[in-house]
């Protein structure tokens, strides 16, 4: 703060702050802390008391050492495919300019918010044994039966995962490499070092925190990834969640259920302290005075690397747009025919026996448990993100990972110690509107946090101190100068928390009563009337709102700072 | 702007309390495919007009999920349920918990129209609407008649390979009701044998039945297990019979849906005219066409297509449900490590 501010009103600013930071606290202690702790808590007690004992039942047997190994093991290998499909992606991003590329850079990050649901559909559609690719390889080759075996194996899962998570890979590094000083690179190479030899030494070390944040990211999304391993690999693979959810749902055995849950939660809270830390390292990038040099992608002149980026766009053009245009078909296909009538059901205003309100119901649930969730988890977002850039407290880093840890919390969880805490007495929220919002909000904020972050850090403190200094007022200071310059930020993380808590499943069906259903909850119900045209048409309504709201902020957020980072 | 927001959703928090009192509500717990799919709209609808009340269905998940959110938000701090509504091998739990309110015919005067054999619970309290056979379904574009397994054991056959989808015992009743065939079939001693023995012929198994019958009309697997109904389905809602019901040497295993009340109810009297209503004959002759089950009322009609092309297994099984209650956690058990620690 400028010297130009007295004591006093340093301590207003203070007393402000914590005033907020302690109402903070107390919101998430009430919706999110207490909740998980009450569950947590009967996974650590033995006959009313304190007991490591079910801690010791999990960590001794061979089936949970297993699935915990396998959890493992997946969630690596799938990080490695998405940084492997990623990292070309985020190349070409940054070196070269075709046309559609702003458009192809907010699509990114529409794969992720995609219920489970829908992607599996996709995947079944596409690469399945009746599949599309599978359907073209026996009329090429004249063969009987399908020649590919993708899905219900690790392959499935894998390929799953690198499909959400790629994208995402690719958008961070991308954002950091964008911010990369080409003088450094101009100065390595007037002294004579080679493009490989320039890439290793500068831009790689460069891009590392990015790559470790955007690795650690995909590796926590895999590792809790729930509804993907059970539709794409079937039961004869399981993952924690899966044990979890078993013993919770199925056994009732709560004790063993919340001593599993607590090591899911060790393992993920660690890896999301490593995740904050790497992105720590983010903030030491700064933005130089000049851009990369761009190049544009089609010339008349071919080259080796030229071909070899032609060929990468092929194979991730039909890797991402295969199952999603084939859910794109099947909604548009009644009894071998095409027909608009899957549309026509869903756009139906009266009552859909299937879904228990008509289908334009859950459309409007959805926008409203997405409106009351993200005017939740854009202040609280918003407010951490603050707290993690100004404090300098000592431990900050770890009081950080404790609030972002709904990353690191899995929605099952998520869903049921919400039902726990605040389904009953007092409040009795169970099967309301509300208490939906609440949860996705729980779920939301910590990428408000992600977004708004690195905006926050790119603000420059002069700026607010200079218009202090000439006189003007604390809150006039940030409408009229911090909040124009976060204000993109702001909205772009509105946008994504919204966007996600759309495609929100798991925590919706576990609080959800009818009358209340929401999209990808009808997409599920229509499946399990049997009605697949409908279905993948309401999938394919999912799909284009996130795209809109995606291509919406992407044309806002050009006027402003750039905003970027997911 | 952030105070404004938190003073906002505290009214909006405040407002929802408020206006959740009124007329006498009656809950009932239910699964999601009898609201999206079953006679649910028509019930509140005749309920509602006979008493002064609310009539609401809350459906948590598949029948396998809601008990345990029943049971959870019973122990955190009470349910707002009055009925409950389950498949029968959840009986076992539902006794454990000492869930249900016991019942008569004198409470309820249309159960004295369902059969003896139906009325499965000791404790009385379960009170059966409607029941079933899992068997298996082929896509008849597939396999012709005489390609089908003759029993259980022919499954195995190579020929057979990466041809079944099954569903998950763990999250859905109609794979938990799988394993208990196939643990009544070839014993304690010998399912998990049987199970190794298929690995080869079950391409995945899946969390619930819905995705399994998606992977089968997608013509992604030629045979699933599913319900002996499903033939008399696609004829009546398909104008096809591709897809059709068989049980692999006349055998199958029984399924029966149930009704209970709360023992926490404060409208014991209500609860008893909505089950009452539930096994009228209006209501049950609605079951075939939604459920796609058979009716509990022995005096309610099937529809013509039941006539011709529902399968009824010459040797239908079904465990004893106090052995049920008693191994199950054990078997559950047992196949998990079986067939997922490969």
């Amino acid at each position: 703060m400028a010297a130009r501010l007295g004591a006093g009103d340093r301590d207003q600013v203070k007393k402000g702050g914590f005033i907020l930071f302690v109402g903070l606290l107390a919101f998430l202690g009430l919706v999110f802390y207490h909740p998980l702790f009450r569950v947590l808590q009967r996974g650590l007690t033995e006959g009313g008391k304190w007991s490591f004992s079910p801690l010791g039942t999990i960590l001794t047997d061979g089936y949970y050492l297993h699935i915990i190994v396998f959890s493992l093991k997946q969630a690596i290998m799938s990080t490695l495919l998405s940084l492997g499909i990623g990292l070309p992606g985020a190349y070409l991003l940054t070196r070269y300019s075709f046309p559609g590329k702003t458009a192809i850079r907010s699509l990114t990050v529409v794969p992720f918010v995609l219920p489970a649901i829908v992607v599996a559909l996709g995947f079944i559609l596409f690469f399945g044994n009746s599949g599309w690719v599978n359907q073209w390889l026996m009329s090429l080759f004249h063969l009987s039966s399908p020649p590919l075996h993708i899905l219900y194996s690790l392959t499935g899962i894998v390929l799953a995962h690198a499909f959400y998570n790629a994208p995402i890979v690719t958008r961070v590094v991308n954002a950091a490499w964008e911010g990369i000083d080409p003088e450094i690179d101009e100065a390595a190479s007037s002294l004579g070092a080679g493009g490989i030899r320039r890439f290793v030494g500068i831009t790689l070390p460069l891009l590392a925190p990015a790559l470790l944040s955007s690795a650690a990211l995909v590796f926590i999304f895999s590792f809790l990834s729930f509804p993907i391993v059970l539709t794409l690999g079937g039961a004869r693979y399981a993952t924690i969640e899966v044990g979890i959810y078993t013993l919770v749902r199925t056994l009732l055995d709560y004790r063993l259920g919340s001593a599993l849950i607590l090591v899911e939660t060790a393992l993920s809270l660690s890896f999301t302290y490593l995740y904050l830390k790497a992105e720590g390292g983010f903030a030491v990038l700064t933005q130089g005075s000049r851009r990369l040099a761009v190049y544009p992608l089609f010339v008349r002149k071919a080259s080796i690397g030229r071909v070899l980026i032609v060929v990468y766009i092929v194979i991730i053009s039909v890797f991402f747009l295969g199952p999603i245009s084939s859910v794109l078909v099947d909604s548009l296909r009644v009894a071998g025919r095409w027909s608009c009538e899957s549309y026509r059901q869903i756009f139906a205003l009266s009552y859909n026996p299937f879904l228990g309100v008509s289908p334009l119901r859950t459309v409007l649930n959805s926008l409203f448990i997405g409106g009351i969730s993200t005017a939740i988890s854009l202040p609280v977002g918003t407010l951490i993100a603050m707290f993690a850039v100004r404090s300098r407290l000592p431990g900050r880093r770890l009081i950080e990972a404790i609030l972002m840890a709904p990353l690191a919390v899995s929605s099952v969880a998520i869903g049921f110690a919400v039902l726990y805490g605040l389904g009953g007495a007092p409040l009795h929220l169970s099967g309301t509107l509300i208490v939906i919002a609440l949860a996705h909000a729980i779920l939301t904020y910590p990428f408000v946090v992600r977004v708004i972050r690195p905006v926050l850090e790119g603000l420059d403190p002069s700026l607010v101190e200079a218009a202090r200094s000439l006189g003007a007022s604390r809150n006039r200071a940030f409408f009229e100068v911090i909040l124009p310059l976060i204000g993109p930020g702001m909205l772009a993380a509105a946008v994504f928390a919204f966007a996600l808590s759309i495609g929100e499943m798991t925590a919706t069906i576990m609080l959800m009563r009818p009358g209340l259903g929401t999209m990808p909850v009808a997409v599920y119900s229509l499946l399990s009337a049997r009605q697949f045209g409908a279905a993948s048409a309401m999938g394919m309504i999912l799909i284009v709102v996130t795209a809109v709201a995606f291509l919406a902020i992407d044309r806002l957020g050009k006027r402003g700072t750039k905003c970027q980072s997911l | 702007m952030f105070n404004k927001l938190t003073v906002l959703f505290v009214v909006v928090l405040l407002a929802t309390v408020v206006i959740g009192t009124g007329k006498e509500r009656l809950v009932v717990y239910t699964y999601d495919s009898f609201v999206s799919w079953g006679p649910a709209a028509a019930l509140e609808e005749v309920f509602e007009s006979q008493h002064d009340c609310d009539l609401q269905f809350i459906a948590a998940g598949g029948a396998k999920t809601t008990l345990s959110r029943l049971l959870a938000e019973r122990d955190a701090s009470g349910t707002k349920a009055d009925l409950f509504m389950a498949e029968v091998n959840e009986v076992p739990r539902i006794m454990n918990y000492d869930l249900f309110l016991p019942v008569t015919k004198e409470d309820i005067p249309n159960l004295a129209l369902v059969p003896e054999e139906l009325l499965l619970d000791p404790g009385g309290g379960f009170v059966p609407y409607e029941y079933g056979y899992i068997t298996l379904t082929y896509d008849s574009q597939v396999l012709t008649e005489d390609e089908l397994p003759r029993s259980l054991d022919q499954l195995s056959d190579p020929r057979y390979a990466r041809m079944l989808v099954c569903e998950d015992p763990r999250t859905s009743s109609t794979g938990f009701s799988f394993l208990l065939w196939t643990i009544a079939r070839f014993g304690e001693e010998g399912y998990l044998d049987f199970w190794q023995a298929i690995d080869p012929t079950i391409l995945t198994i899946t969390s619930g039945w819905s995705e399994a019958w998606a992977m089968l009309s997608h013509g992604e697997a030629p045979l699933i297990v599913s319900f002996s109904s499903d033939t008399a389905y696609g004829a009546m809602y398909e104008d096809s019979i591709r897809y059709r019901a068989f049980a692999p040497g006349g055998q199958g295993y029984r399924t029966v849906y149930g009704i209970g009340i709360v023992k926490e109810t404060t409208k014991p009297e209500l609860a008893k005219a909505f089950i009452d209503l539930l096994l009228s004959i209006e209501i049950q002759e609605q079951l075939p066409g939604t459920e796609i089950m058979i009716p509990a009322n022995s005096h309610a009609k099937l529809p013509p297509e039941y006539d011709e092309y529902l399968v009824i297994p010459e040797d239908p099984l079904m465990l004893p449900l106090d052995l049920v209650g008693e191994r199950m956690e054990r078997w559950l058990h047992d196949w998990e490590r079986a067939i997922v620690t490969k």
